[in-house]
Order: C-alpha cells, then sequence, then structure tokens
C-alpha cells in the first residue's frame, strides 16, 4: 500500500517538475532534460508488464500534451516500459520471487547505473529522432541525444543518491 | 480455438506493446500543425489553465523588462506624434498656395504599417520572421521591413492576416547598400554563422572606409528609401591578390529581442514598376 502511494506521488511529482521547470530550461539553446521516465524507471521489478506499458503510454501521452508533440513521448515511454524488463534481466542476478524496488540498494550501484544509462540512452534516441522526423543532420541529432542524455542520467543518479536506506 | 487463447495469453504483452506503439505512430503522423486534436495539446483547457497558473508566477519576473518595453514604445510614438504634426504644418500651405507640382519630399513618399513579431528564429541556417499584419492591412510583397535600430527584412509572402519576412540574417536575402561616407555600394549577404553580424561583398581595393563606418541602404530599390542604417563595419581583411574586401559587418538590429517593426509603404511602388518595365519591354 506504501508502495503504491509512493508511486502515485511520485507521478504527480514528476510530471509536475518536468512541465513547469526541466521543460523551460533552454540552456546552451537544446538543453531539455527528460526526468519524467524516472516514474517508469522506478516501478517494482515485478510489477506487470503490460501494466508498465499501459501507465508509461499514459505518462508520455500526459507530457506530449503539455509539449504540444501528439505521440512522440507516449511512444519513447511505451519502448522503454517494454525494453525495462530485458534490460533489468541482463544487468541484475535478481532471484525469482524477490521484488526490488530499482535504486541503489535493490539493484547494487553498478547494476542500477547500467539499468538508467541505457534506458535513458534508448528512450532519448527514439524521441529525438522522432521528433526531427528525419536522417538528414543525424550528426546534430545524434550531439543532441548524447548532451541531453547526460544530464538526464546526471539528474537522476543525483536524485537516487539523495535517498538513504532501504526506499 | 483454445491455442489461439494460448497464443494471445501467451503473447498479450508484445500485442499491447505493438499496438500502443501503432496509437503513438499514428498520432505523430496525423500531427500536421494545423488540424491537430485539441484534446492532447496545450489548447485543452485544464492544460492551459495549469500554463495559466504557472504563467501568472513567472510573469512578475519579467514586469521589469515589460515596463522598460513600453516606455520606451510611448517615446517613440511620441516623437513620431511631434514629427508628423510638423509635417503637416509644412504640407498643408505648400499644397494650398503652389498648385504646380514641385519635387515632392522623399519622407513624403512612404508610410509606415505597424506590425509585431508572433514568430522569430535565429539559430537556423535559414530564418523567417512571421508578422501579425497581412493583405488587408495593406503589406504587399516586396516591402522592406525596419524596426527603430535599423533594417530587418523584406517581406516575402503575404496571407489575409499574417505575413513572412526575409530578414537580412537569411542567406536568400542580399540588400544594396552603401557607405554612408562614400557612396560606394554593395550587397550584403548572411553567411549562417552568427546572427548579429553579416558580410559585405563588392568593395574594390581602392574604396577607403575605417573601422565602425556606417552602412547605409542605397535606395536602388522598391524595398527601402535611402539612408536607413543597416550596420556599421566590424572588421575587414584585404589579401595581396584579392581585388575586393572581405567586410565583417555588426547589424545594427537585434534580432534575438525583436518584438516590433514597421513596414515601409511605398506609395509610387506600382507607378516605378510600370514605367521600368515598360522601358525594358520596348523593343
Amino acid at each position: 500500500m506504501i508502495l503504491f502511494l509512493q508511486n502515485i506521488a511520485r507521478f504527480i511529482l514528476v510530471l509536475l517538475v518536468q512541465v513547469f521547470v526541466l521543460n523551460n530550461i533552454r540552456f546552451s539553446g537544446f538543453i531539455n532534460p527528460y526526468i519524467y521516465i524516472l516514474f517508469i524507471l522506478l516501478l517494482p521489478t515485478r510489477f506487470p508488464r503490460s501494466l508498465s506499458l499501459i501507465l508509461g503510454f499514459i505518462t508520455g501521452l500526459i507530457i506530449d500534451s503539455f509539449t504540444n508533440t501528439p505521440g512522440i513521448h507516449a511512444f519513447a515511454t511505451v519502448l522503454l516500459a517494454y525494453l525495462r524488463n530485458p534490460v533489468i534481466k541482463a544487468f541484475t542476478s535478481i532471484e525469482e520471487g524477490v521484488n526490488p524496488v530499482p535504486g541503489f540498494y535493490g539493484f547494487g550501484v553498478g547494476p542500477f547505473i547500467k539499468y538508467v544509462v541505457t534506458l535513458v540512452l534508448l528512450h532519448h534516441t527514439a524521441f529525438f529522432f522522432l521528433e526531427v522526423f528525419s536522417f538528414m543532420n543525424a550528426g546534430q541529432t545524434v550531439l543532441r541525444i548524447l548532451m541531453n542524455s547526460f544530464v538526464t542520467i546526471t539528474l537522476i543518479i543525483g536524485l537516487q543518491s539523495l535517498k538513504s536506506g532501504k526506499t | 480455438m483454445r491455442k489461439l487463447i494460448a497464443f494471445l495469453i501467451k503473447y498479450s504483452v508484445v500485442i499491447l506493446f505493438i499496438l500502443l506503439e501503432l496509437l503513438s505512430f499514428g498520432l505523430i503522423v496525423n500531427n500536421n500543425g494545423y488540424q491537430k486534436s485539441v484534446f492532447f495539446s496545450s489548447g485543452n483547457t485544464v492544460l492551459a489553465s495549469l500554463y495559466e497558473v504557472s504563467n501568472s508566477v513567472v510573469e512578475y519576473f519579467y514586469l521589469r523588462q515589460a515596463n522598460n518595453g513600453l516606455a520606451l514604445e510611448n517615446t517613440q510614438l511620441k516623437n513620431q506624434l511631434v514629427e508628423l504634426k510638423n509635417q503637416l504644418q509644412v504640407i498643408a500651405p505648400a499644397d494650398s498656395v503652389n498648385q504646380n507640382q514641385l519635387q515632392v519630399d522623399p519622407q513624403n513618399e512612404i508610410s509606415y504599417i505597424y506590425a509585431k513579431v508572433i514568430h522569430n528564429s535565429t539559430n537556423k541556417m535559414q530564418n523567417y520572421i512571421t508578422l501579425n499584419k497581412g493583405e488587408r492591412d495593406g503589406i504587399r510583397v516586396d516591402m522592406g521591413v525596419v524596426n527603430e535600430d535599423g533594417v530587418v527584412g523584406i517581406v516575402a509572402k503575404v496571407t489575409e492576416k499574417f505575413s513572412v519576412v526575409i530578414p537580412v540574417i537569411n542567406p536568400k536575402l542580399q540588400i544594396n547598400s552603401k557607405f554612408k561616407s562614400n557612396n560606394y555600394s554593395g550587397p550584403i549577404v548572411w553567411e549562417g554563422k552568427d546572427y548579429r553580424f553579416t558580410k559585405l561583398n563588392d568593395i574594390a581595393r581602392h574604396v577607403k572606409f575605417a573601422l565602425g563606418d556606417t552602412l547605409i541602404t542605397s535606395g536602388y530599390t522598391y524595398s527601402f528609401p535611402e539612408g536607413i542604417l543597416i550596420g556599421t563595419v566590424d572588421d575587414f581583411v584585404i589579401n595581396e591578390s584579392d581585388a575586393y574586401y572581405d567586410i565583417k559587418i555588426r547589424l545594427a538590429v537585434n534580432f534575438r529581442t525583436l518584438s516590433h517593426v514597421q513596414v515601409i509603404n511605398y506609395l509610387n511602388y506600382e507607378e516605378q514598376r510600370q514605367l521600368e518595365k515598360s522601358v525594358t519591354q520596348q523593343p
């Protein structure tokens, strides 16, 4: 129950911060970190996959509505929600029957960082290529992906390391 | 049948994934600017009111800027009022007393149309500006656009209510310019690097000028009268083998903060064009 309320609170908080703070950052013209995916990233490991897909779609669609980019965030976030489980399987060795929340405590420092970096890169790659909707000037798009991923990953890791203990 | 159901259950996650991705992709493809769905956009009432709340907090930070802008505009308008009053006094008796057509003061050949910039870019290779005035406000293609600092660009396309301007910071536009000090003229072309600078071409080796010299419009086009400020010489190079200078011009207008502009309406446009056309068409 606590976990449920925690996730609801995280959902609202992350969306508010994303829409009203981070979307207004225009540092050096094209830095716009997307940390709203933290909500999907931090769902419990054994969370039903179909449900996380639907939640990802809804989250993406809400962000899309605020930024007038119908479908783009939704697409990238559903992709993220789908690839979450394979990535967890690849980087961690969680036994059957345990259901840790992703984090430094639940996954261990190394695997968790790998998990975040991989998924953020995948999400940002999908998002920025869909945003320009062409492979022309791919170099610039890749630069955008790398710089924004760096900022997003730093923010997520930083936020997570502020937490202490089991949660 | 049972196998089908078993199949569906087994692959339900993949099927749901593909379904949601197709739905998202459909939204992306169907979103072509004008008829996008209102529900999933910031035009939605709920979202718009959320933005309004956030804006009502943020707008306090910009009050000082807004105030400065209004004060500046106010003084400009007052100055123009005085100028217009003076012109009126000069013109009125001249018209009534002297019936014979004397030379018209070039200042009276043009009128200004005010417009507000509603979209503007400076970081692209092909920059464009959109204005909130169009055909029904008297704007037509080829009109020059200026603001209080100097030349902005030329109107490229007009619809009923809006118009698109090609600014000086777009390589498609070449404006003929000349030095205020010695009348040597050449076209300016933007190179696509920095919105504050442009390049002046075709100035030959023997021309004498200095850093900081003023560059103005030449008046050879229908778009601008003579003598509107374009910029100042910021830097120049000439190699031993070159016949022409390589001159860097600092633009007078700051395109980043452009908000209000004036469109120049050259009143004799049609007449001049007809005349020139009739000459070139003669065998």
